[in-house]
């Protein structure tokens, strides 16, 4: 449905996009992950046509976008700070764009209270949007980019700037908000947590490029090289070398001639249970430290000469410079590219 | 905390609230006293001919009509330079944005002749003109009318207005738009939902502004339009000086202070408004890319460098060619003294005159200036009254404060009319509230732990001041002395009061040549004129180089 064909931009000498190839399939919704400064904001823009000046080509079910102007797109934008206008009540800011395409008075008053309602704000219609909360100005926000039934609605780091504690569930709520009215979306963010919650694709940014486009479990379980494997949090991530450890692991001993660099022990694929999962390699360990966690412990183990790994543990009886044995499965090797 | 101030700071905090009221509380109630009580009695009957006459009511009309026409044009040309300053980032905008701020500095004289001489029947455009299309006449008949008044009034306040929108526009973001934009909103609407509404605070604020200059605006309606187009300032100064009715100019100068004082708190109010809504500053200037927007920036530059620049060319040039040629002879008839001039000396004893005056009043002006910064930064009552006492003189029109002097320092105790003391006094009252604003930002930047860093090494009070805090406001101060000279070189309507025959100030001298009839003497002022605008262009240089944020804002 929308097709980003060879997209490429600069900010005068600074290149912020590099030849980005993505598309977005009706009814899904596709986040754009990456830290500051990858270009997903830039690319979100452009796809808005918030951002005229740039190479390549945006399509929208087969049509160019080039020259259409962001007003006649149709499609909605949230963002970052929600940008609600702050001269108008919560109403008249949810019924804005439904103003401008025409609908009538009566109209509008109705489909801003039922969108109201549909975001958890009903009977707030008349207050000042400056004396909203945080979280309820990121909804007055998403109910105002819904209104005019965007063909796409466009979010940018729209929980950005509300508290952690509320992300996961205002997370899980956008996702249901957005299927229920039949949406297709992209969806900008830093935070890998919120990217799963939220998409069904996610395209992994850095330095203007997209390094990996794939589903949340298949992105979680297969970076495809280090920038992404560090990026969703993954500490485990050792260059390729002939007196590694894992030269016990098939995968690995072949590593270098199929051109990776290096390798990603996955923290799923490693246990310390007695019983170990069929076809896991032993390793002799010191255990280094352990962060209790509430339903699990953050586990730093060093295996000889010195190889720390991170994952997560059931509670542990052993204390920090004992002596442990872990398991090591094979799926649990993932080998990384530059 | 509670502090205790030893005695002699006392005696020296009296100081500047001695000047205050002995030159400026004392002299607008002699003016209360002469329009409510000419003769020692209560007597309203100037009053009663100020609003039974439908010629004075008249004036009072013509002033507000001016003001507000200024004022529609100077927001309008300022509302779309604000956008483009405030949207895109390009090379050079801030130069062009702190030069813009010239003519703030620039005495009105001088302003006034820069535009006769291009503007002017004799003026380079009509010169031009003349000679493109091989005319016997001068197409533009600009002098003496309401038209050129306006001109000037944009020139000197678009500068103010630009500044006050852009400030607030770019503060306010243009997130906004972007979302009406997605919303559907094309140019049109944009306007008229977003970008109008919510710059309102600024531009009510700018508006407010540059109507009380326009309204007070005096040198340019007095030289450019004559007595047929006097505001309240003109018809004061005319009632006062040629016909000599002075209870008529003092219940005129009444009128004045009373609607200057009505405006100021309106103006206060939206100015604090202003502040209030100020809040964040995440807004990014875009650069320029599109050549669209590369022709909306070149065309805001050009405009801004067209309306400040070519009069104050012309002004360089008239002064330097005559008859087509090369000829900087202007600058050594300053030397001459005509015969037939209404000025009595010869020209360059105005400059002598006005340097030695600002010397005094910058002095007077950094002395009594430091002390009132230094009594309103520390806490307490006193403080509190003194901040906004002390910027009144800034907000009563030069004309009656001119006017004030001539009528309340003329006798026994205080005679100083024939004294030329009286106007580096006058120029000391007016340059005071610059000084207090240039020096009070930087002293209320010091944080006290340092002063308290000092005292706990061992620094008594003396010491503190003298180690911590004057090299601390050293920019301030200076700032303050630039501004201080600069107001002083050019102030013109309370000299035109004051001034006697020896004791002519440059911009009075400039008035005076200027009117006279012969040709010597229109070139001689031309001469005068470029002296002047060059000594203040120094001195707003100076400013803008060692201004500090917050410096200077009023």
């Amino acid at each position: 449905m929308l097709r980003i064909d060879g997209v490429s931009h600069a900010y005068g000498d600074v290149i912020s996009l590099r030849d980005v190839e993505l598309t977005l399939e009706p009814g899904e919704i596709l986040c754009l992950l990456g830290p500051s400064g990858c270009g997903k904001t830039t690319l979100l823009r452009i796809v808005a046509g918030l951002e005229t000046e740039f190479e390549g080509s945006v399509s929208f079910n087969g049509g160019n976008l080039r020259g259409i102007p962001a007003h006649r797109r149709g499609f909605g934008f949230m963002f970052q700070d929600f940008a609600l206008f702050p001269h108008m009540s919560v109403a008249e800011n949810v019924a804005y764009g439904l103003r401008r395409r025409g609908y009538s008075r009566r109209e509008c008053r109705e489909r801003a209270a039922a969108l109201l309602d549909q975001v958890g704000l009903a009977g707030q219609d008349d207050r000042d949007v400056a004396a909203l909360s945080g979280g309820q100005k990121q909804r007055v926000a998403l109910a105002r980019s819904l209104g005019p039934h965007p063909r796409l609605l466009m979010l940018d780091e729209p929980l950005g700037s509300i508290d952690a504690q509320l992300r996961d569930q205002l997370a899980l709520d956008l996702r249901q908000i957005i299927k229920r009215e039949g949406l297709s979306a992209i969806y900008v963010t830093h935070d890998h947590r919120e990217a799963y919650a939220v998409s069904d694709r996610i395209a992994v940014m850095n330095i203007g490029s997209v390094q990996q486009h794939a589903k949340p479990r298949e992105l979680y379980h297969s970076p495809r090289n280090s920038f992404v494997a560090r990026f969703l949090g993954l500490r485990n991530i050792f260059p390729i070398s002939e007196d590694s450890p894992f030269m016990r692991f098939a995968a690995y001993r072949k590593a270098q001639n199929q051109g990776f660099s290096a390798a990603l022990v996955h923290p799923t694929g490693i246990f310390l249970e007695r019983e170990p999962p069929s076809g896991a390699e032993r390793f002799a360990a010191t255990l280094s430290a352990v962060v209790f966690r509430g339903d699990s412990c953050d586990v730093r183990a060093a295996l000889p000469g010195g190889t720390p790994l991170y994952f997560a543990a059931p509670e542990l009886e052993a204390k920090p410079g004992e002596a442990i044995e872990l398991f090591i499965t094979r799926e649990a090797i993932k080998l990384l590219r530059d | 905390m509670r502090r205790y101030l030893p005695p002699g700071e006392y005696l020296l905090y009296t100081l500047p609230l001695v000047f205050l009221g002995l030159f400026y509380i004392y002299p607008l109630l002699s003016i209360f006293d002469i329009s409510l009580r000419p003769a020692g009695l209560l007597d309203l009957s100037a009053f009663l001919r100020l609003i039974e006459s439908d010629y004075y009511l008249g004036t009072l009309l013509f002033t507000i009509y001016q003001a507000a026409l200024s004022t529609a044009f100077t927001l309008l040309l300022a509302l779309p330079l604000a956008y483009v300053f405030a949207r895109y980032r390009f090379r050079g905008k801030s130069i062009l944005l702190s030069l813009a701020s010239l003519p703030f500095v620039l005495p009105t004289v001088v302003v006034a002749l820069a535009f006769a001489a291009l503007l002017g029947s004799k003026g380079l455009l009509n010169d031009l003109l003349r000679t493109l299309f091989t005319l016997e006449y001068s197409p533009l008949q600009l002098e003496r009318t309401l038209t050129i008044i306006i001109i000037v009034h944009v020139f000197y306040n678009l500068a103010i207005a630009l500044r006050i929108i852009t400030g607030y526009w770019a503060s306010i973001g243009f997130e906004t738009e972007e979302a009406a934009r997605c919303l559907g909103a094309g140019a049109l609407a944009i306007w008229r939902d977003i970008r109008l509404p919510l710059i309102r605070p600024a531009l009510l604020s700018a508006g407010a502004l540059v109507f009380i200059f326009c309204f007070t605006s005096f040198g340019v309606v007095l030289i450019l339009g004559g007595i047929r187009f006097a505001t309240l300032e003109v018809q004061i100064y005319y009632q006062a000086v040629s016909i000599f009715n002075l209870s008529l100019a003092a219940a005129l100068s009444l009128v004045q202070i009373l609607s200057m004082l009505a405006m100021m708190v309106v103006y206060t109010q939206k100015q604090k408004k202003l502040h209030l809504t100020m809040a964040s500053s995440r807004a990014l200037a875009r650069p320029v890319r599109s050549a669209r927007e590369v022709l909306v920036v070149l065309s805001c530059i050009a405009l801004i460098a067209l309306l400040l620049f070519t009069p104050l060319l012309a002004l360089v040039f008239r002064s330097l060619f005559a008859a087509g040629r090369f000829d900087a002879s202007a600058y050594a008839e300053l030397l001459v003294k005509t015969r037939a001039s209404l000025l009595f000396v010869a020209p360059i004893e105005s400059v002598a005159n006005s340097l030695r005056y600002a010397i005094l009043a910058t002095a007077g002006a950094l002395t009594l200036g430091l002390i009132t910064a230094f009594m309103v930064q520390r806490p307490g009552r006193l403080a509190k009254l003194a901040d906004p006492l002390f910027m009144l003189p800034l907000a009563t029109s030069a004309v009656t404060l001119g006017f004030g002097f001539i009528v309340a320092l003329d006798e026994p105790p205080l005679n100083l009319r024939s004294s030329w003391l009286i106007i580096p006094i006058s120029h000391t009252l007016v340059a005071l509230p610059f000084v207090i604003r240039s020096i009070l930002p930087s002293l209320r930047a010091i944080p006290p732990s340092l002063r308290e860093a000092a005292a706990v090494l061992g620094a008594n009070p003396p010491q503190r001041l003298l180690t911590i805090d004057l090299p601390l406001v050293g920019r301030g101060i200076v700032v303050g002395a630039t501004f201080a000279f600069t107001v002083s070189m050019g102030e013109f309507g309370a000299s035109l009061f004051v001034a006697q025959r020896e004791s002519v100030t440059m911009p009075v001298a400039i008035y005076r040549l200027f009117g006279d009839p012969g040709l010597v003497s229109y070139r001689q002022a031309l001469a005068l004129s470029v002296i002047l605008m060059l000594v203040c262009t120094i001195g707003f240089l100076l400013i803008e180089r060692l201004r500090v944020a917050g410096v200077g804002e009023f």
